[in-house]
């Protein structure tokens, strides 16, 4: 009696962890081919540095430095000058000359994002970083300014 | 010891001097009240209401200003009552209703009373929605200066410094209520030349810094204390670093110096420690002698000692000499003094205004005694555009203490118009005045003495019969003099120089003897440590600690010590180095070549090297050129106009390769030490070698110079104690910030007897010509000035010759004409200019203007020189 019941109660067991498979199979892959196709990434995912412009072009940030004093690696330098009345960069008096974004120290913890006070720097999705020297992980302003799309969708929340 | 009074703020007892007002009361309590009005140096206010405190009566509570009310006994203050932090929110509040929003791009930000007060006593929240008034931002009130009217709180502190301290009210209020506006007066900018203070006493960001706008943020900084190397003054100030770049100067509080206030040189003028054009690199002139090519250090060093060698020992150790200027450290002063008494055996050391000067060795008694003067006597001296922050105290001991002031100059300068007497003179003719003044006085003095029955004081101070005769001109000269009872003599270079300035040097000091005040005689000379250098013996002919050089006894002390003896002749003045009296010339930090007569003389040297900053005229014709720091970057002691020895630490990294000047000199001594070799009369070995690096020269067998060993610039000031007796006492750590002031007791030198002078008056120029009149001008084209911001450049004056109104229209001339100035030495080119403040008969040409003109005339030669202005 005892052995059938243990012969029947294994069957269940092979049962049910083959329905797992079997459930698997008809549902479509989690696998993404990446490269080829994007990563899907949450819509607060923090990765490189972007800065952002006005819809009438000019730079957002001012050169407040705000970002450099709450970055908690030293990660980022920032040099201020005053604005040509004629040919502004920014609105205001002030925009920043220099900005320089080291990935090398950058811990992504978006403190930067948050001490600004014009959402100018904010992190984006390019997780792409990797390079073949160091000189690629310093990212200037330029840079910063004209970031490459993503290769990334954004999932819901 | 004035009355003291005990009061109360919040249950602790305080005792003050009666007088004080409740707010420093609270603070020595412990206790802060917020203040934004109200300054510690600035007369009381009540402009901003901020410091509202509980005073509680007898018949009940009431709220004041703190920083208006004065103690009295028996008071009792409450400050954190909830009332008190009701009316603190509300008015934070208030003053925040218009105040925009900038702080992110407002220099200020981060060091901002206004943002340190709203998050310590502010409601936290806003309920003001509306718009907030709009007003004119950032726009100049001077090259240096710029105003955001949004900003500014009305605190009434940059009113009130201009008008207290400068004298020069240039800021108003305008328009009334909620319209009021700080202002500067129509077309009249504020040309003050402490202007830069109001920036450090603004509580918000309404008036920021030109020169340093948007280069650093407070938090960022890495900041220094130091001093100042562009007066005697020697004003305390903070070094403010960022990314190794001099981003900001601001003023450093030392009461018995500056207060707390700079002048706008010392303030603005800083660009130049990280201009692209610094030396970065040692340069040696290429094999054919035509261009200055970069080297190393050891390469540079060794061309150095190797010609230096050979042409002391084909033409003597007196064939070498050395220029310095009175702007390095005492350490660097110090040193350079040491190698050529020690190493190169001659005592051809000078400094531009150094021997040629007769100078009192012990300087000011203190800054603070110009507030205890009733009268000041101005010979030959400037402070307005020498000293500015000198001046500030000058003026204020004439506004506050009633001190008068006599100024004898052959231009009415500026401080000429506070009350007391103005005496003009032609230049050199200084001593004539003083002489007849010390006769009078001591005739004065003699008729007292024998008048009165019991035998007076040293220093008497009883009443002087006036009976004396006195030339109808030095009458309100000698009235002041007579009654003055703390009187305070200071001269500067312009009085001292050559053969007429000693002898109004010695009718001063007879002048000071005969009332009883020969200590109370200064010499401040026109550049920062001045006094250090002589201290130092930075001089042909004196000896570290104001010897001369003909005293064996002093020269066997520094014999033990540096192993050899200072030779025993004095050397060759700074004008005879400089005209060619020597071979190979060494200048630190000088620009003798500045005029064409003086670079020609230096053509014709054998071997010149340089050392400064930048690639001056003299520099562009050296042999070799040896980058040096500027004060910011190497650690060293200045001696101010007070023999306040100060420490001026290192704050930012050097420049390049630059190294600092005495550590210069110490790496060329220790070469020249192992290039020799005593001569034993053998053939040395080491001359069959070619190799330059093996040469050894041979000096005669005698005493062996010691070993130099200066790691640090503290190793240096060691020495300098045992070389100099009044620096003994001195220690590197006790310095601290505020700096030691070393004691007179060790070098008694106050002149205290009556030498006979025997002078001429001056004749005036003939008809047709003037008498030149030069002197210091603040924004002039000094060393650095050129390197200098675009704003501070801009306040360089184009070279100009001033006339009296008068002359001008007996001459036909117009202002702003170009004329040709000659004289006997040399002849320049000039725009024109009227000046009330010429005496008649007189040409004004600021000294180190571009081009030299002054210098070119023949302006420091210590001789009248007469002019001709013709038009071009």
């Amino acid at each position: 009696m005892s052995y059938v019941n243990e012969v029947f109660r294994g069957a269940v067991a092979i049962a049910q962890a083959f329905g797992v498979t079997l459930k698997a199979l008809l549902s479509s892959p989690l696998t993404v081919e990446y490269p080829e196709q994007p990563a899907a990434v949450y819509p607060r995912f923090r990765a490189r540095h972007e800065l952002r412009r006005y819809e009438n072009g000019l730079e957002r940030c001012i050169g407040c430095m705000l970002c450099e004093a709450a970055c908690p690696t030293g990660a980022i330098h920032v040099e201020a000058a005053e604005n040509d009345p004629e040919h502004p960069t920014s609105p205001g008096e002030r925009y920043a000359k220099v900005y320089d974004v080291n990935l090398m120290r950058c811990v992504f913890c978006g403190d930067c994002e948050t001490a600004c006070p014009v959402e100018a720097v904010v992190l984006g999705h390019d997780f792409e970083l990797a390079v073949y020297n160091r000189a690629g992980l310093l990212l200037q302003k330029e840079q910063l300014l004209n970031p490459k799309a993503p290769n990334v969708v954004v999932r819901a929340e | 010891m004035p009355d003291l009074v005990t009061l109360t703020v919040d249950d602790v007892k305080v005792t003050v001097p009666a007088g004080t007002l409740v707010v420093d009361a609270a603070k020595a309590a412990g206790i802060e009240i917020p203040i934004f009005c109200s300054h510690p140096k600035l007369d009381p206010l009540g402009a901003c209401r901020m410091c509202l405190v509980e005073f509680v009566g007898p018949r009940g509570s009431k709220l004041d200003t703190a920083c208006t009310v004065r103690v009295s006994e028996g008071m009792t203050v409450r400050t954190s009552t909830e009332q008190v932090k009701a009316v603190r929110e509300a008015n934070l509040g208030f003053i925040l209703i218009n105040h925009p929003l900038d702080c992110p791009i407002c220099d200020k930000g981060g060091e901002c009373p206004l943002q340190d007060q709203t998050m310590a006593y502010g409601a936290g929240v806003s309920q003001f929605v509306e718009a907030k008034r709009q007003k004119q931002k950032h726009y100049p009130i001077s090259d240096l200066i710029l105003l955001d009217q949004e900003r500014c709180i009305l605190c009434w502190r940059c009113i009130r410094y201009l008008d207290e301290w400068e004298d020069k009210p240039q800021i108003g209020l305008f328009e009334r209520g909620g319209e009021t506006v700080i202002d500067t007066f129509p077309g009249q900018p504020v040309d003050a030349a402490t202007s830069g203070n109001i920036i450090d006493i603004c509580p918000v960001g309404a008036l920021t810094n030109r020169v340093s706008r948007f280069r650093f943020r407070p938090w960022e900084l890495k900041k220094t204390p130091s001093v100042c190397t562009l007066c005697p003054v020697g004003c305390n100030l903070r070094l403010d670093e960022r990314v190794h770049e001099l981003r900001r100067i601001v003023a450093r509080e030392n009461l018995a110096v500056n207060d707390e206030w700079l002048c706008d040189k010392g303030r603005f003028l800083h660009q130049y420690v990280d201009h692209p054009e610094r030396l970065r690199t040692p340069l040696v002139r290429d094999a054919a002698g035509e261009a200055l090519r970069p080297a190393t250090w050891d390469e540079a060093l060794h061309r150095v000692i190797e010609k230096l060698g050979d042409i002391a020992d084909t033409n003597g150790a007196n064939a070498l000499g050395g220029i310095a200027s009175a702007r390095v450290s005492n350490e660097a002063a110090y040193l350079f003094q040491k190698f050529f008494r020690a190493l190169v055996g001659a005592n051809n050391i000078d400094f531009a205004d150094g021997s040629a000067v007769k100078a009192q060795p012990t300087g000011l008694s203190a800054i603070a005694d110009i507030a205890k003067s009733d009268l000041i006597v101005l010979v030959g001296f400037d402070p307005s555009e020498a000293a500015p922050v000198l001046d500030l105290h000058i003026k204020r001991a004439a506004r506050r203490a009633g001190a008068k002031l006599l100024v004898i100059n052959p231009r009415r300068i500026a401080l000429a118009k506070y009350p007391g007497a103005y005496l003009p003179v032609l230049p050199g003719g200084e001593a004539w005045d003083l002489n007849g003044l010390a006769t009078a006085l001591q005739a004065a003095r003699a008729a007292n003495q024998a008048g009165s029955k019991p035998a007076p004081a040293p220093t008497g101070k009883a009443k002087l019969e006036t009976k004396v005769a006195v030339m109808a001109e030095l009458r309100p000269a000698y009235d002041l003099l007579a009654a003055a009872k703390a009187p305070l003599f200071i001269y500067g270079p312009d009085a001292a120089r050559g053969q007429l300035g000693k002898l109004a040097v010695t009718a001063l000091s007879n002048l000071a003897v005969a009332l009883g005040f020969g200590d109370r005689l200064a010499y401040v000379g026109a550049e920062a440590n001045s006094q250090g250098a002589r201290d130092m013996g930075l001089l042909s002919d004196t000896l570290p600690g104001h010897q001369p050089v003909t005293d064996a006894a002093v020269r066997e002390r520094l014999g033990k010590l540096w192993g050899v003896q200072p030779p025993a002749e004095p050397g060759q003045s700074y004008a005879a180095m400089a005209a060619g009296g020597v071979k190979a010339l060494y200048v630190m930090g000088a620009n003798p070549a500045a005029t064409v007569a003086g670079a020609e003389a230096l053509h014709k040297l054998d071997f010149l090297v340089v050392q400064d900053l930048f690639l001056t005229e003299t520099a562009q014709l050296a042999d070799v050129v040896l980058p040096a720091t500027s004060f910011a970057e190497a650690d060293g002691t200045y001696t101010n106009l007070e023999r306040r020895v100060q420490r001026g630490p290192q704050g930012i990294k050097p420049a390049g390769e630059s190294q600092a000047d005495w550590a210069i000199l110490a790496a060329l001594a220790e070469k020249w030490l192992a290039s020799q070799t005593v001569d034993t009369g053998e053939v040395s070995k080491a001359i069959e070698q070619p190799d330059w690096k093996k040469k050894r020269r041979k000096i005669k067998a005698g005493p062996a110079p010691k070993p130099w060993n200066y790691p640090t610039a503290q190793a240096v000031l060691d020495e300098i104690g045992k070389a100099v007796p009044p620096y003994a006492s001195l220690r590197w750590d006790a310095l601290g910030e505020a700096g030691v002031q070393w004691s007179t007791s060790a070098l008694v030198r106050a002149p205290r007897r009556v030498e006979p002078v025997d002078v001429a008056p001056i004749a005036a120029a003939p008809a047709g010509s003037f008498t030149l009149v030069s002197g210091p001008l603040l924004w002039d084209n000094g060393p650095l000035m050129p390197y200098g911001a675009e704003q501070v450049r801009k306040l360089t004056p184009t070279p100009f010759v001033a006339l009296n109104p008068a002359d001008l229209t007996m001459a036909a001339l117009a202002e702003g004409r170009q004329v040709t100035v000659t004289s006997a030495y040399g002849n320049v080119t000039l725009t024109l200019k009227a000046d009330a403040s010429v005496q008649p008969g007189t040409a004004w040409v600021p000294a180190n203007l571009a081009g030299a003109p002054a210098e070119t005339l023949g302006a420091v030669r210590g001789e009248p020189v007469s002019v001709a202005v013709k038009l071009v």
